[in-house]
């Protein structure tokens, strides 16, 4: 077997030790040898996260156990994610994992739900789908695997303490054989023959060398954009929004399954549950209100103590031009931000990771594969991104100069087409690659007051009262299977308390 | 709302447009949408053969049709894949099957490990991995079960009997009540925005919310009348005509297709069960029509029967749904007759104008996605097609040589490159074939990627020896025990006998 | 009875039935501790035409430990794999006996159920193509199988078509070198014992005389023992089997020989074709009521396929048995036993019954009335058998074209026959019991082929899945395919006989 394959990444947090923990658990033993350089000082952008279903599989793959590392990390299950005033103020509405009813006669169910609509039913189509309506109830079970089943078509994330899960991995990683180093790097040395990193050198003087190295150092990324000059692509005229407070405050009230994302005058405030606090924070647009402002708002709009100073954060939406550049590989801020809109940050991550190990280059690395990464990448993050710029473009706000903006501001092409289809006939063209599905555009479009002016023609070859009797049968069974489900406070602290919590109903110290 | 979509107008021949026609009638017939069909005259020889990949099946679902009657009426054949021989001086025939590859080994693609034990001295052919190859090769026909799921999704395509099938699905399309008028083109009067009648000669104007083009490469509608352009894919393809003969039947019956290059294109044998149809592709300034018939002969070793040739020039229009005409099959598509790409094509263009069948006859937004998805497709099988060539093996054949020199689109050149470091198939957005497909063609035709995924250099050899000796003697003892094609178009699409008992 | 032990054994007349008794004899029973003396009259002539046989009789050959091969070259003989039966549900159709089984009997029942439970769902009613002799006859191929190392492909069962005076003729030449003795003379006086009425010696026209114990009457349909020395009776069957005469003549070959007979249904009867190695044997079995013998000759002769390579000869008879094939010491075979026609290639196997039971009840010395009554009780139950599937043939028809056909179609049937028909046109079945000759192939493909369609089977077929029924199916359709794939021609087989010893 050849010498193994000499990986260095630079920082940590998600991003640096959902790596390392990949390329230790997840790849055969002997394969790669691994070293994370991270510097405490520097500090992490680590904010209570929440997540995709995908997580679930990255997990598995390396083995982590699901109770073990959700006690580990404060973590609570999202079905979704509720949008508060973002069509307009005071509607809500829920993106969620899963499905809207089920198709009927090969054509997806909400098509039913809108001829029905056009001719005059009123009703809320999140009614139509499980995960949702437990939302609503603050209730929660796992998927069944009877695959026929209703409560089988939907999936679950988590909110977690991003924090506590870059320590649960680091354990998890060093546990198998990761090498950390604690420093801070000062300098990046190139090979003069290709441009490829030869190695960095920390301020203790250590030089590490590597024939890959991975580029977790965030905004400022160190290695991609600063030492190989990647060049950064901009993307804040589509979102305009370039800060962002957090703070944490005390729980109160029910344990809710699912994150909140409340539009708010010049962006909008998170809501993010874990088991011994809630996340919280207001991601803005700077040029449309002042920091103190945003502060302000932000600590009037908490459902529970504050437990800190908010923190401010500064971010630029838009992505490195390529996320492979010769032998260094970025991943995480240093590759790219889009705001947490739709918790896509550890997705991204994620995704880069499965690519990268797909993709694993021997100690010559073949441009074929850095080109075929490239352009997977790039599909993944244009996805996410047309899908926020959606959010903020369909709104029905006139009373805040970021939604007239944004309402009015040219749009990708592209999105500009799925609007107009959508209104013309409910038609959501299905990826290939990369989210997000037709069920989640469904939920945007119709949350935020897209509704179709027509519908798939094959719906007519339905009878009428046959429709409307699926739907009340699909309605019901929905309610049904909801309410034998658990609270979602009860299921957690059953399913994975974390060890230093009392009981949820009192203060719990950060 | 404004004026639905109530009648419909195919002006065309053939497959295209009866396989359309009764698509739509089956799919909105019940609502009232009229469907008529102005037929023109017939563009399909006593000789022809209509190629189906395994995705057939679909369609005859959608179409409410039944495979094995198909196969009984049109003395229908199964092919579970493509042989492809002589595309190369040095590297021996392979089979393209419709199956998979081995069974990954700790997660890990087979391909990847194949490539290392390649590397290290292991001469056993991928597609001897393929238990669609070796049914393939032995005539033998899968049925799925717990044993091969998870190992292989070997499924057949079909061979039919042109004129026959077309026949039983126009009857099938009249029978469900497509209305049909024959005749020559008569006028065609257009409007900005779109088509507004099309008659016959001394025929009445027939007007029509919705009309299809699937008039072949005359393309009236769309070509001549709404005047859009054909993309030309010339550069790629030296062949620019095509040959289609007939042989005697083969006994036994071979189960799969035969494309055979030769000095100036390529010859294929498309086995039916009472004949043997032959199409061959060449370049007319290499060969003449009269030369290229002779050649087919002994290229066949058979007798053939009367030849029809047809000029053959590969391309496409970028906007095959313009206003409310619709392009299906060749008025929208010229693919060479390879790799079962027309009759597929036809099935995607009438699969997704079903779905995205237009709501509105005054504003058809459909067309977008129409048009995007259906280039997508055809661009993919372009690029299919052309890695035969872009691959060949015959050095110093003028033909050949500039087939393999000509650069290939960006898009298979990303693959290939792709293909050729690491064994990875990148696939686009409404491919038609997988990575096993991609993966068969590219190993056959000599592309061996240069590395492979190094998880794989991790695994001890002896494991890897004997997971290889599992699969390989499962296949063995699997093809042996299937019934055979011949037991199963017997048995489930039987040929009116004329035994005597 | 007369505590006489037996020595002397005398069978009257030669043929097959003849020769086959005195070489089985002569085999099993040797002529050490027994003489065995054959009295033929070659002025009274032979019945000899092309005749055909069932697999039984390689078991025959086997216990006369005949090579096979040697015996194909020496008889004339070609190889048959069933029978083609033209007409006779209706004109211009045509189905096949075979030998062999249909497809494979699984969960315990019989295969014929789950190609009903297909058939009846809208699958073809071919059921040929489930036996491996049906697809070889359709593809004149032929080759012994069996032997060598297990396969899970079908094997081919097979008898002959064969020349019966030559095979009387090797048989003597068998019997002989194994010390049977032939004296050739016609018999004009039986004598018998004054006590105990047991036929004691035979006097022939030159004077001679023959003496024995155990006499063995093949002297053809006259029964000159058993009938006109023994009176033992005959029960005439004509009301169920009409046909009273054969026309026979044999024809030039004008193709490679298929390896089955034919039968095809005529306006009064019906027409053998019998293809042996250098000719083919013809004939028409009709009934005198319906037609004439001129006419029938005629007809005859305007149908071969061949030069006609002799004149004509006329056969009568009528369809029967004799009420008892053993009286006394006396054992009636063949002819002298009974009659049917050779519409199943019966006859030679009757003789073969009949010597086989014999040999099994072969008296030391003293004949026991048990034994006797024993010997004719199976006798008739294997007669009447025979005689009721015969009768299947006629009855089981569509036609109606003829006032032969008209009879037949409308003719009572015995109750035995008529129940039978009824329950297997409920269940598919024939319920075939361990001694009949006929099994449930048989009866199945001769019943379905007549057009008697079962409207239902057994349920243990409908247990599996469509899908698992298909797979099996199409298996067992390619076992055959690759069983026959495999065969040789039918003539190659046979110039392969013509070099050397079977295996």
């Amino acid at each position: 077997m050849p010498a193994p394959l000499k990986v260095v990444i630079v920082g940590g947090g998600t991003s640096g030790w959902m790596s390392a923990a990949a390329l230790v658990a997840g790849l055969p033993p002997g394969l790669c040898e691994v070293r994370l350089v991270e510097s405490d000082e520097i500090g992490i952008v680590g904010v209570g996260e929440a997540t995709l279903p995908q997580i679930k599989d990255f997990n598995d793959h390396i083995g982590v156990d699901e109770a073990d590392f959700m006690r580990q990390t404060q973590a609570t299950f999202k079905l979704g994610i509720e949008f508060v005033d973002w069509g307009f103020k005071g509607s809500s509405y829920i993106h969620p994992f899963g499905v809207h009813g089920k198709p009927l006669g090969g054509v997806p169910f909400y098509q039913y739900w809108a001829k029905a609509r056009l001719n005059g039913r009123v009703d809320d189509l999140g009614d139509y789908s499980l995960p949702i309506v437990a939302s609503r109830q603050n209730r929660f079970a796992f998927p069944s695997t009877d695959e026929d089943g209703l409560s089988s078509n939907f999936a679950y994330a988590y909110h977690f303490d991003a924090h506590l899960y870059a320590r649960f991995l680091r354990g998890f990683a060093e546990a198998r054989g990761l090498r950390r180093t604690e420093g801070r790097i000062v300098d990046v040395t190139l090979k003069p023959e290709d441009g490829h990193i030869a190695s960095i050198r920390l301020e203790s003087g250590e030089v590490i060398a590597g024939d890959l190295f991975i580029d977790c150092s965030g905004f400022r990324s160190m290695l991609m954009g600063q030492a190989l000059g990647v060049g950064y692509e901009d993307w804040t005229p589509w979102l305009p929004c370039d800060r962002a407070y957090a703070v944490p405050c005390e729980r109160a009230g029910a344990l809710t399954p699912y994150t909140r994302s409340t539009a708010r005058e010049a962006g909008w405030q998170w809501r993010i549950p874990l088991q011994h606090r809630t996340g919280n924070g207001y991601v803005y647009s700077s040029r449309f209100i002042s920091d103190d402002e945003a502060a302000a708002t932000l600590l009037a709009n908490l459902d529970g103590k504050a437990l800190d100073d908010p923190r401010p954060l500064r971010f630029q939406a838009g992505r490195r031009e390529t996320s492979w550049s010769r032998n260094c590989i970025a991943i995480g801020l240093a590759s790219g931000f889009l705001e947490p809109l739709e918790s896509t940050s550890i997705y991204l991550i994620q995704v880069a990771i499965t690519n990268l190990l797909k993709l694993l280059p021997g100690r010559a690395i073949d441009p074929a594969l850095v080109s075929e990464f490239n352009r997977l990448i790039d599909v993944e993050y244009g996805r996410v991104r047309d899908f926020l710029i959606l959010h903020y473009h369909l709104n029905g706000r006139d009373d805040a100069p970021l939604w007239r903006y944004c309402r009015e501001m040219p749009v990708p092409d592209s999105l500009k087409s799925r609007m107009a289809l959508f209104e013309h006939r409910g038609h959501i063209a299905k990826y290939k690659d990369g989210l997000f599905q037709p069920p989640s555009w469904l939920a945007v479009f119709v949350g935020q007051g897209l509704l179709p002016a027509g519908y798939d023609p094959l719906v007519d070859n339905v009878l009428q009262e046959h429709i409307l009797r699926e739907l009340d049968q699909f309605r019901a069974d929905v309610a049904q299977t909801v309410e034998e489900m658990r609270d979602h406070g009860g299921f957690v602290a059953d399913f994975c308390a974390a060890p230093a919590n009392r009981p949820l109903s009192s203060r719990v110290a950060s | 709302m404004s004026r639905p979509v109530r009648n419909v107008v195919i002006v065309g021949r053939d497959a295209a447009a009866w396989l359309t026609a009764l698509g739509l009638k089956r799919a909105f017939g019940r609502q009232g949408v009229n469907v008529t069909v102005l037929e023109l005259p017939s563009m399909v020889r006593s000789a022809d053969v209509l190629v189906g990949l395994p995705t057939l099946e679909g369609l005859h679902r959608l179409l409410g049709l039944d495979t094995d009657d198909m196969l009984a009426a049109t003395a229908g054949a199964y092919a579970l894949g493509q042989q492809f021989a002589n595309w190369s001086q040095a590297r021996p025939p392979f089979v393209h099957a419709y199956d998979t590859h081995g069974a990954p080994i700790h997660r890990i693609d087979f391909l990847q490990h194949w490539l290392k034990a390649r590397s290290e001295g292991m001469n056993v052919p991928l597609e001897e991995f393929s238990l669609g190859a070796a049914a393939a090769k032995h005539g033998r026909f899968v049925v799925h079960g717990d044993a091969t799921s998870g190992f292989s999704k070997a499924r057949a395509g079909y061979h039919l009997d042109a004129s026959a099938y077309i026949r039983l699905v126009r009857q099938k399309a009249i029978e469900l009540g497509v209305q049909r008028q024959a005749g020559k083109l008569g006028e065609v009067v257009r409007s900005d925005s779109g088509i507004v009648s099309v008659s016959l000669a001394g025929g009445e104007p027939l007007a029509a919310d919705l009309f299809v083009d699937a008039s072949g490469v005359d393309a009236v509608l769309i070509g001549k009348v709404l005047e859009q352009p054909l993309e030309s894919w010339s550069p790629w393809f030296g062949c620019d005509r095509v040959l289609v003969t007939s042989g005697p039947k083969l006994n036994p019956l071979p189960a799969m297709s035969r494309i055979s290059g030769f000095k100036a294109g390529w010859i294929g044998m498309f086995p039916l069960r009472d004949r043997t149809p032959v199409v061959a592709a060449y370049d007319s300034r290499r060969i003449s029509d009269a030369e290229m018939l002779q050649s087919a002969s002994v290229l066949c070793g058979m007798r053939l029967g009367d030849a029809f040739v047809a000029p053959c020039e590969p391309g496409m229009r970028s906007a095959p749904w313009t206003g409310n005409c619709v392009a299906i099959g060749e008025a929208a598509v010229v693919l060479e007759p390879l790799d079962a790409a027309s009759l597929h094509m036809i099935h995607v263009g009438l699969s997704h104008l079903i779905t995205l069948f237009p709501v509105s006859a005054e504003a058809m937004l459909e067309a977008e996605p129409f048009n995007t998805s259906m280039q997508n497709h055809a661009r993919n099988l372009r690029d299919f097609q052309i890695v035969h060539y872009r691959l060949n093996g015959r050095l110093d054949e003028p033909f050949w040589d500039r087939a393999r020199e000509t650069p290939p689109p960006p898009e298979l050149a990303a693959k290939l490159d792709l293909f050729a470091a690491r064994g990875a198939v990148a696939l686009y957005d409404d491919e038609t074939f997988q990575e096993e497909n991609w993966a068969s063609v590219l190993i056959g035709h000599g592309l061996i990627p240069r590395g492979y995924d190094p998880q794989v250099d991790t695994l001890a050899p002896d494991e890897l020896i004997a997971a290889f000796q599992r699969m390989l003697g499962f296949i063995a003892s699997t093809v042996r025990d299937m019934p055979s094609v011949e037991a199963q178009l017997e048995l489930f699409a039987p040929l009116p006998s004329n035994a005597s008992f | 009875m007369s505590a006489q032990r037996i020595r002397d054994i005398v069978i009257v007349g030669g043929g097959t039935a003849g020769w086959m008794a005195a070489a089985a004899l002569a085999k099993v029973m040797g002529t050490q501790a027994y003489t065995i003396t054959l009295v033929e009259s070659e002025a009274i002539g032979t019945v000899g035409v092309g005749e055909a046989t069932i697999p039984m009789i390689t078991m025959f050959n086997n216990v006369l430990g005949i090579d096979e091969n040697e015996f194909v070259r020496e008889t004339n003989a070609t190889f048959k794999l069933g029978i083609e039966f033209a007409g006779w549900r209706r004109e211009g159709h045509s189905y096949f006996h075979p030998f062999g089984q249909f497809g494979v009997d699984m969960d315990g029942v019989n295969f014929n159920h789950y190609w009903l439970r297909w058939m009846l769902s809208g699958g073809s009613n071919d059921y040929g193509r489930f036996n491996a002799e049906t697809e070889a006859a359709r593809q004149r191929r032929f080759g012994r199988t069996g032997h060598g190392p297990q396969t899970s492909l079908p094997n081919i069962n097979y008898a002959f078509q064969f020349d019966a005076s030559l095979y009387a003729a090797y048989l003597r030449r068998f019997s002989e070198k194994r010390g049977a003795r032939r004296i050739e003379g016609q018999i004009v006086k039986v004598d018998r014992n004054g006590q105990t009425g047991l036929i004691e010696r035979l006097t022939l026209k030159d004077g001679q005389t023959v003496q024995g114990q155990l006499f063995i009457d093949c002297s053809g349909f006259r029964g000159l023992l058993i009938e006109e020395t023994l009176q033992a009776g005959y029960e005439d069957w004509s009301h169920w089997l009409p046909v009273n005469r054969a026309a026979a003549v044999p024809c030039a070959k004008v193709e490679e020989p298929i390896p089955y007979t034919r039968s095809t249904a005529r306006e009064a009867g019906w027409q053998w074709r019998i293809p042996l190695q250098h000719r083919t044997g013809n004939g028409y079995v009709f009934c005198d009521s319906f037609i004439s013998e001129d006419e029938a000759t005629r007809l005859l002769m305007s149908r071969l396929d061949g030069e006609a390579q002799a004149e004509p000869r006329i056969l009568r008879f009528v369809t029967g048995r004799r009420r008892k094939s053993w009286v006394g010491n006396c054992i009636a075979l063949g002819l002298a036993s009974g009659f049917m026609e050779p519409l199943e290639s019966t006859s030679i196997h009757l003789v073969q019954v009949g010597i086989s039971k014999l040999l099994a009840m072969f008296p030391k010395g003293g004949f026991n009335p048990l034994i006797t009554d024993r010997y004719n009780a199976e006798m008739e139950a294997d007669y009447v058998n025979i005689r009721d599937f015969l009768i299947a043939h006629y009855k089981v028809t569509e036609r109606e074209d003829t006032p032969f056909w008209r009879y037949c179609k409308n003719m009572d049937i015995p109750d035995s026959l008529a129940t039978r028909l009824e329950i297997f046109r409920t269940r598919g079945e024939a319920m075939v019991v361990q001694h009949e000759l006929f099994k449930e192939q048989s009866w199945f493909a001769v019943l379905a082929g007549q057009g008697l369609m079962p409207v239902d089977y057994h349920p243990v077929a409908d247990l599996l899945s469509e899908d698992e029924l298909k797979l099996r199916l199409a298996k067992i359709r390619t076992g055959i395919q690759d069983r026959v794939s495999g065969l040789p021609t039918h003539q190659a087989f046979l110039d392969s006989c013509a070099r050397a010893p079977a295996a």
